[in-house]
């Protein structure tokens, strides 16, 4: 048993550089994507809100594996050719920029109205009152369920498993099939995630306290 | 300096302002009372066009107060607001929210914007306290920075919203002391409040608003002391019995 463990755990943490990898990167493009789409949906122009509240609702309405095989087996019929690691980051990124945009606009719309008066108040132009006003403070709202938002993608890194990303969970389901391992391989995959997630929700819950006070 | 004429607003079906026209002179101090939904509130807003008014004109010296207007940020950056419930920027130093529009707004060299940004706070007496945040602070505290926030802009006048209704009575004193520097200093203001000894110790003009219209205005001692009108009459009893 034990050298089994010591036999897996090499290939099971290469694995694991790739979930972080794939899940940092997600992270980033969910971002952007998010940040942005929050932007457009609380635009006064509503040529700009509409859409982008269409665009995160679709998002949103979509199962992330779908997008992750809209990614890697349907862009390259329409002459767009991926890498399985980059299709893999993008569905993801695509996948989970739905739910950063709408924590992005909850924060933004959390700041307390008196603060865009008290901005123009003193003769601030709207895109200066986002960037030195609203957004400082919206950010700060936004960082608990954002941190949050950065462990259900860690955990859904594991779906790009499906489209021959080497993450962990496939690395482990390489393992699995050769040795029959199943338990050891599988507990030890579990042990692995919960390495990476449960500090990452300790400090979510730290950071909530801190900024609650 | 500010002449309000025949302004009109109205909420949905709720006419809140039903014609109003006010002039305030240079270095005058104007201290609008009434009760809660007379509009008091409504008609400094529109001063600096946070409300929008539907008939009428606003001018602030020579020009004419527009919301939608492009050019509207720089009419407020000349006109400074004062809030009841202060409005400091929760995320930067007591000193950084004098500056701020000093520095970014007025593109004042930010070494020009902090001494001048001290002076005012020395001012308000509140210059120890340069580096806290506005949490650590008392709304009487808070409200003192928020009118040197207002004074960095070195604005034509100030408008007052309530500025010491949020306060605990005994931080009421410091705010208002301040502000009666401000009037024996000569700065053009617009009050609204509920202190009438302040308005009758500093206003040179009182505006009784009742309904969406000016009931009575004229000199400060003989609205509050000598009101002709019933409805003036029966506003100031039930503030001094409160």
């Amino acid at each position: 048993m034990m050298e089994n463990v010591l036999q897996f755990l090499p290939l099971l943490l290469s694995g694991a550089i790739v979930t972080v990898e794939v899940s940092v990167l997600a992270l980033l493009v969910s971002s952007l994507l998010g940040f942005v789409l929050a932007l457009l949906k609380l635009s006064p122009n509503r040529w700009l809100a509409y859409p982008a509240s269409g665009v995160v609702n679709v998002i949103r309405g979509l199962p992330i594996l779908i997008v992750l095989f809209y990614m890697y087996f349907v862009l390259p019929e329409l002459g767009i050719d991926l890498t399985a690691f980059q299709a893999g980051v993008l569905g993801l990124g695509i996948g989970y920029s739905g739910y950063q945009a709408e924590i992005f606009r909850g924060g933004i719309q959390a700041v307390d109205r008196g603060q865009t008066e008290a901005a123009q108040a003193i003769g601030m132009k709207p895109a200066m009152i986002m960037r030195r006003v609203t957004l400082p403070q919206a950010l700060r709202i936004s960082i608990p369920p954002y941190a949050n938002t950065f462990t259900m993608i860690l955990k859904d890194s594991s779906l790009v498993s499906t489209i021959t990303v080497a993450e962990m969970t496939h690395a482990g389901q390489l393992i699995a099939s050769a040795t029959f391992q199943n338990m050891t391989v599988y507990t030890l995959t579990a042990l692995l995630y919960l390495a990476m997630s449960l500090p990452l929700l300790y400090l979510v819950n730290r950071l909530e306290r801190h900024l609650r006070r | 300096m500010i002449k309000i004429t025949n302004v009109k607003k109205r909420f949905g079906n709720l006419h809140v302002l039903k014609g109003i026209s006010l002039e305030v002179g240079c270095g005058e101090v104007v201290c609008l009372i009434g009760p809660s939904g007379s509009g008091k509130s409504t008609l400094l807003r529109c001063i600096n066009a946070l409300e929008t008014y539907d008939d009428g004109d606003i001018h602030v010296g020579e020009r004419r107060v527009d919301a939608a207007s492009r050019t509207i940020h720089e009419l407020r950056s000349e006109v400074g607001m004062v809030f009841q419930r202060f409005n400091l920027f929760p995320h930067r130093t007591v000193l950084e929210n004098v500056i701020e529009g000093a520095v970014h707004v007025r593109r004042e060299p930010r070494q020009q914007a902090v001494a001048h940004g001290l002076e005012l706070l020395e001012k308000v007496g509140m210059a120890d306290k340069r580096d806290s945040m506005p949490g650590q602070l008392s709304g009487g505290q808070q409200q003192r920075v928020a009118i040197a926030r207002a004074l960095a802009m070195r604005p034509r006048a100030l408008l007052f919203d309530e500025p010491t209704s949020a306060l605990d009575p005994e931080l009421v004193g410091d705010v208002l002391a301040v502000m009666r520097r401000l009037a024996d200093d000569g700065m053009t203001m617009v009050v609204v409040t509920h202190e009438m000894g302040f308005a009758r110790d500093v206003a040179d003009q009182v505006c009784f608003l009742h309904d969406g219209v000016i009931a009575e205005s004229g000199p400060a001692r003989q609205v509050l002391e000598a009101p002709r009108h019933a409805r003036t009459q029966d506003f100031l009893r039930r503030v001094r019995s409160a």
